[in-house]
């Protein structure tokens, strides 16, 4: 079954666009990176998903039930953690997360404590003496704490330290092998690499493609900064693989995709004062799916 | 049932302040009442020679200070202005407050739909409502006890008392009303204080003008204390009217709230 089915979702802001025809699919037990940059529409989707806003056109179905006129009974099974957290300033940690569980027709309590205990939350303080770390683990527990069938996360890992972010990614495992399904919405590849099965690339409010991650690691970019010693001809960087070349004087940089062993061979070549290898920025990969396109 | 609870417990610490500010507020007014009684005589002679238009809109009239009924009718309006504030800044704020304070996006993805929401809210906006007002009946019939020369007729007590809590249901419905037309309300006195004394200053303009019509857009003309004074009863038009304009305001906001786009913080 499907467990979220988008079909040619719209919605407009006024005149301004949110998302237009976006389509897609989630399976049960999977979990799936849903990525772009910023502005691209991976919050309007997910605000559509949870009944926050109303489409313009188009529909979207959780568990097989209209979002919009179920709305309330499916999201009894969905635990959502937006990419900005606020709660109740003047409330006491442990009284948000039992005002959360209360919407649930289910006993929390236990699951409560174990969450808070492994993000290491301090139950006891207030919201508003709370750092943005620890609301968003306040945000984490909350999401989590009714053992939902669907969980979407909206860019979960702005603002959470290193460590936190492992346990957070070890959760999120450990609670897709009980299960559930996960909608992950990121704009930091890396990320959704480590994590995800599948992936819908969103830019510009639509649907660009929804790949597998492993087809999306076949075609692993490398983002290649340079500085020689002399200067260079693009000549000599005409290798497969290489795209987005530009050269400047000394300082080259480009993308590359392939046998990483055949560019390393080709540079040992000159002497190099400095060469930086990093993953490319989402904006890059883009651009590179722009060129292919046209 | 957890939303309503919910609410009351974050509105507990306004409902306590403006409680006690009408409390304070009625027992000041009232213990000026023997002072004044004693040269009522005199008050009463002085206000007499008032331009007519302004005892008009005074609503002096047709009331006598120098009784205790008389004088509470007659101040009766700074009590509701301030309760009106109170319940228009209540029914601006209990729905608005999940998206000025952001947490819109936690309530509104639990399982529960908007009405029940607003329903909830709106409960523990008239729970509010209700407790404030049988304080404050409570402090004023005594202080009224306390401070009368004469015995007084506690009906129509009791009837121009009661207004306040109409006049605070009517704003609760229309602040509801107003915060769901605004996609964000910052801050929400403003709002409170704009439309209670806009409502407030046509009211005392129509007490020169006297236009039927205008008397029905401003619910301070609805429970006139002079009226009530006199007749001791309501006039039931305005009172349909003050029905209709609460029913309406409320399946406005239903209506809206409802249908609403929740912005992204």
């Amino acid at each position: 079954m499907h467990i979220i089915e988008i079909n040619q979702l719209t919605k407009y802001y006024g005149k301004s666009r949110g998302i237009v025809d976006v389509s897609f699919n989630v399976e049960e037990g999977e979990i799936f990176g849903f990525i772009g940059p910023n502005g691209a529409g991976k919050s309007t989707t997910i605000r559509t998903l949870l009944a926050l806003i109303y489409p313009t056109s188009g529909s979207a179905k959780i568990f097989g039930k209209d979002c919009i006129q179920y709305g309330p009974e499916i999201r009894r099974e969905i635990g959502y953690l937006p990419s900005e957290v606020f709660y109740y300033d003047n409330m006491k940690v442990l009284d948000v997360l039992k005002y959360s569980a209360s919407f649930y027709n289910k006993d929390c309590k236990e699951r409560l404590y174990e969450l808070a205990d492994i993000m290491d939350l301090d139950l006891n303080r207030k919201v508003n003496d709370l750092s943005y770390g620890n609301k968003k683990k306040v945000g984490i527990v909350q999401g989590l704490l009714h053992s939902p069938k669907l969980i979407i996360l909206d860019e979960p890992t702005s603002g959470l330290d290193p460590l936190m972010q492992q346990k957070f990614f070890d959760l999120i495992h450990e609670e897709n092998k009980k299960g559930a399904t996960i909608l992950f919405s990121s704009h930091i590849l890396n990320e959704v690499q480590k994590l995800c099965h599948r992936v819908a690339i969103i830019k510009e409010g639509k649907i660009i493609k929804v790949e597998d991650i492993e087809t999306l690691k076949q075609s692993n970019y490398k983002k290649f900064r340079i500085d020689m010693t002399d200067t260079i001809t693009d000549t000599y960087f005409d290798v497969e693989g290489v795209t987005n070349l530009s050269i400047h004087d000394q300082h080259v940089t480009f993308l590359f995709s392939g046998d990483i062993n055949v560019i390393i061979s080709q540079l040992s070549q000159k002497r190099l004062k400095n060469l930086i290898v990093e993953e490319p920025t989402l904006d890059e990969i883009f651009m590179h799916y722009y060129v292919k396109e046209a | 049932m957890n939303v309503y609870l919910q609410e009351l417990k974050m509105y507990r610490k306004s409902l306590i302040t403006w409680t006690i500010a009408l409390v304070v507020l009625v027992v000041l007014i009232l213990s000026m009442f023997p002072a004044i009684a004693k040269d009522a005589q005199l008050l009463n002679k002085l206000l007499s020679a008032f331009p007519e238009g302004i005892q008009k809109a005074l609503g002096l009239t047709t009331l006598d200070l120098s009784t205790v009924l008389g004088f509470y009718s007659f101040v009766f309006i700074y009590v509701l202005l301030v309760g009106s504030i109170q319940a228009m800044n209540l029914g601006t704020s209990i729905l608005s407050a999940e998206v000025r304070e952001r947490t819109a996006d936690f309530l509104l993805v639990k399982p529960i739909n908007r009405s029940r929401i607003i329903t909830y809210k709106l409960l523990a906006a008239l729970t509010n409502i209700a407790i404030t007002n049988v304080v404050y009946i409570l402090a004023a019939k005594l202080m009224m006890d306390i401070v009368k020369k004469a015995p007084y007729d506690t009906k129509a007590f009791f009837l121009v008392t009661f207004t306040l809590l109409f006049l605070q249901l009517y704003f609760i419905a229309f602040g509801i009303a107003v915060s769901v037309f605004f996609k964000k309300i910052r801050t929400v006195l403003p709002i409170s204080l704009a439309a209670v004394f806009g409502f407030y200053i046509i009211y005392l303009l129509n007490q020169t003008l006297h236009d039927a019509k205008l008397s029905y857009v401003t619910p301070f003309a609805y429970f006139e204390p002079a009226y009530i004074v006199s007749n001791v009863q309501y006039d039931v038009t305005y009172v349909a009217v003050a029905v209709g304009f609460f029913t309406v305001f409320t399946i406005v906001s239903y209506g809206i709230y409802t249908k609403k786009d929740i912005p992204a913080i």
